[in-house]
């Protein structure tokens, strides 16, 4: 990649944080939407993601890999969605406990989102300079002219061509990738700490999507903030992860370094998850399949949710949970059976 | 599978086949006219998958409904089974259209809402009058239970069923015609990775099962390589390359079917290796570039190619590609590094995943015997 614009930094340096100390820690987080749903959204989730690292949430749609998102970010609203118990730390302060306003300074300030289709999260009547420019006001405090400034640097270092005269488009002019850069922008105009990216390439052309990861990763070595990265595509994840967390119905099943999922998938639904997409490679025979859909929540399993799919499950995984075990070292999965060929390879 | 597309007449050909939209002027103002398709030639031969590839305006979804006749070509001709089908009168072409099917990419937005399954996948069966009265239902019933549906759905409306049970839908109601032929229009690209590998699995049965040909459009590369036997590559409106699934994956000719697969994130950590990505975005249809339409964007481009049209040339055996210079990128470049495969704990895993699901199949199917 040629031509970037180095972003210096402008004095607001993040604060210093111990190399273990991660940027964020979620703890035990339950959600529901409903007071007497039969059973919860998310079901007590735990991760977390450390500075200048990127950590992928990966899980089909209804997995709550989104709410989870919109959860951290305070933009749920409350009611219908309730947090039923967890702590989430971002650089120790509880997100989940914060008064509405310290919310509102954090959000577009500590962290920021970006999301799969620009379009929806770009305001169509103001030029894109316009809205960079205003939440650098807004969290800044900078003059409007150089706010306007800013927000041209912005855009010269998320590599938009012709960044000065594109200052004064609308949204509409401009074509998806380029309104997802924008977004990026935006949404790192104030240098955050944490980044959380809902699909931000699904939207995109294949070509477009891999200039955007690009774009991503470049940027996460040079400002060091972590990032959350939601997606479905394994194969994105390959690309930028350093951890992964598979989701499966309101639960994390398994989570470990990224060479550890790839190398060594443990729980049931990540092995059919990656039997479910086809290779590039020569055709191998038929592709894999997980059975059936995930249930509604009034069907749901009170042991593992994957059980009524799984090959493997018998009775216990209908009615008990099973706990997260560590098999290696940072690599924890939510089985009863794993690894599946010393408990499961010569039953019958 | 079919080895020898040539021997035979091709079940479905379009020549020529051009498409523009607007360019209507107006009193103040003309409107842009959009060169969808441009002097596209195929064809596709009986049995086969064929598959048409790009990104978001190359074309080929216009191109699959030129094939079908959805929408008049503005140049150019489509054959099936040898016979020109462009001239053809509405009421000969309803008779075709039983035999050249389509399943849409959006499954919510293509059933009548109003209509319950039974209906919509009778309707076919009744228009061209394949069964009456009591045969239809017996019929939807065979349907339903072919794409893997129960056949008590068909009194349920569309809405009740998620967006993979809806595909099937569709396609029950694209067999119940008893095709020759589908077209599938980004059949798979809605559906999650889990749901889409059924319906993929699903839709290879059929062709084996009924003797179908398929044309598969679409953007996954990965899909089109597991599905088609041979593969056209479209850019903006134009095909740039087409070639066995094989050959154009382990040696892809046009530059920007390099790119295409230089550019897909590969499921393996540090798989896809260092790359040189096409620059800048795809050109808008309404002014597509002089010359050859990728040199903007292409790392090979020379003078020759803004200035002149690159035609498509035979490449070796069944392989044809439009570009001016791919003799001499093909002798510089390095043929790709061979796709890495999943690790060898996945692949025993999921050996004991799918032994452990068939076990579990035919216990349910003995069970179901019993009742």
């Amino acid at each position: 990649m040629s031509q970037t614009t180095a972003l210096t930094d402008t004095g607001s340096a993040p604060a210093d944080l111990g190399a273990s100390e991660p940027v964020l820690a979620v703890e035990n987080f339950a959600l529901t939407f409903s007071a007497n749903a039969p059973a919860n959204l998310i079901d007590g989730i735990s991760f977390t993601v450390e500075r200048g690292k990127t950590l992928c949430i990966v899980g089909e749609s209804g997995c709550g890999k989104s709410v989870t998102s919109l959860a951290l970010m305070g933009l749920l609203s409350s009611p219908p969605a309730r947090i039923l118990s967890g702590t989430a730390r971002f650089e120790g302060r509880d997100l989940f406990s914060l008064p509405e306003r310290e919310k509102v300074n954090l959000r577009g300030n500590g962290m920021a989102m970006i999301f799969q289709e620009p379009m929806t999260s770009l305001n169509p009547a103001f030029t894109v300079g316009h809205q960079i420019a205003e939440g650098i006001t807004r969290h800044r405090g900078l003059p409007k002219a150089e706010a306007r400034r800013e927000a041209l640097r912005m855009l010269e270092w998320v590599r938009i061509p012709a960044a000065a005269k594109r200052l004064d488009a609308y949204p509409h002019q401009l074509s998806g990738g380029m309104r997802q850069r924008v977004m990026i922008a935006m949404a790192l105009a104030n240098r955050p700490r944490l980044l959380i990216a809902d699909e931000p390439t699904t939207a995109l052309d294949v070509t477009i999507q891999a200039q955007i990861l690009d774009l991503i990763r470049h940027i996460q070595e040079e400002t060091g903030t972590a990032v959350i990265l939601i997606t479905h595509d394994l194969g994105v994840v390959a690309e930028v992860a350093d951890r992964v967390a598979v989701m499966y119905a309101g639960h994390i099943v398994e989570q470990g370094s990224v060479s550890e999922i790839f190398a060594n998938p443990q729980h049931p639904y990540t092995i059919g998850l990656f039997g479910s997409i086809p290779s590039l490679g020569r055709r191998q025979g038929q592709l894999a399949t997980i059975k059936g859909a995930v249930p509604p929540l009034d069907l749901m399993p009170k042991g593992c949710r994957f059980a009524p799919r799984c090959p493997f499950a018998d009775r216990r995984c209908m009615d008990e949970v099973p706990p997260a075990a560590e098999l290696a070292e940072g690599h924890s999965v939510a089985c009863w059976y794993a690894p599946i060929e010393e408990k499961m390879g010569t039953r019958q | 599978m079919s080895n020898s597309p040539h021997d035979a007449t091709p079940i479905l050909e379009g020549r020529d086949l051009a498409k523009r939209f607007g360019g209507r002027r107006g009193l103040f103002q003309s409107e842009p006219t959009v060169h969808a398709v441009n002097g596209v030639s195929i064809s596709v031969a009986a049995g086969e998958t064929f598959a048409i590839v790009g990104e978001s305006g190359c074309g080929k979804s216009t191109l699959a409904r030129l094939l079908l006749r959805l929408i008049e070509p503005s140049e150019g001709q489509v054959f099936y089974q040898g016979r020109e089908i462009t001239k053809l009168g509405a009421g000969e072409m309803r008779a075709l259209r039983r035999e050249l099917q389509i399943i849409f990419q959006d499954p919510f937005a293509s059933l009548n809402p109003r209509m319950t399954v039974g209906a919509i996948v009778a309707e076919p069966i009744r228009l061209h009058g394949l069964a009456r009265g009591r045969a239809v239902d017996e019929r939807v019933a065979e349907l339903l239970r072919v794409v893997g549906l129960r056949p008590e759905y068909a009194d349920r409306y569309p809405h009740e069923f998620s967006g993979g049970q809806r595909q099937r839908i569709g396609i029950a109601r694209a067999l119940a015609g008893e095709p020759k032929l589908i077209i599938g229009d980004e059949p798979v690209s809605a559906l999650d990775v889990s749901v889409q590998a059924q319906v993929i699995n699903l839709l290879e049965t059929l062709k084996e099962q009924f003797g179908l040909t398929l044309v598969i459009v679409a953007h996954d590369l990965a899909v089109i390589r597991h599905m088609s036997d041979r593969v056209a590559v479209m850019y903006l409106g134009e095909v740039v390359e087409m070639s066995p699934v094989d050959a154009l994956y382990e040696m892809p000719l046009h530059p920007y079917t390099q790119a295409l697969l230089q550019a897909i994130p590969v499921p393996v950590p540090g798989g896809r290796g260092a790359h040189d990505l096409p620059q800048g975005d795809i050109p808008s249809p309404t002014a597509p570039p002089p010359g050859c339409r990728f040199h903007t964007r292409c790392p090979h481009a020379q003078e020759r190619c803004s200035e002149e049209h690159p035609a498509l040339e035979t490449a070796g055996e069944g392989r044809v590609v439009a570009c001016h210079f791919w003799r001499d990128i093909q002798a510089a470049a390095n043929p790709p590094a061979p796709v890495r495969e999943g690790s060898a704990k996945l692949a025993e895993r999921l050996e004991l995943y799918r032994a452990h699901q068939t076990r579990r199949e035919e216990e349910t199917a003995a069970a179901a015997a019993l009742d």
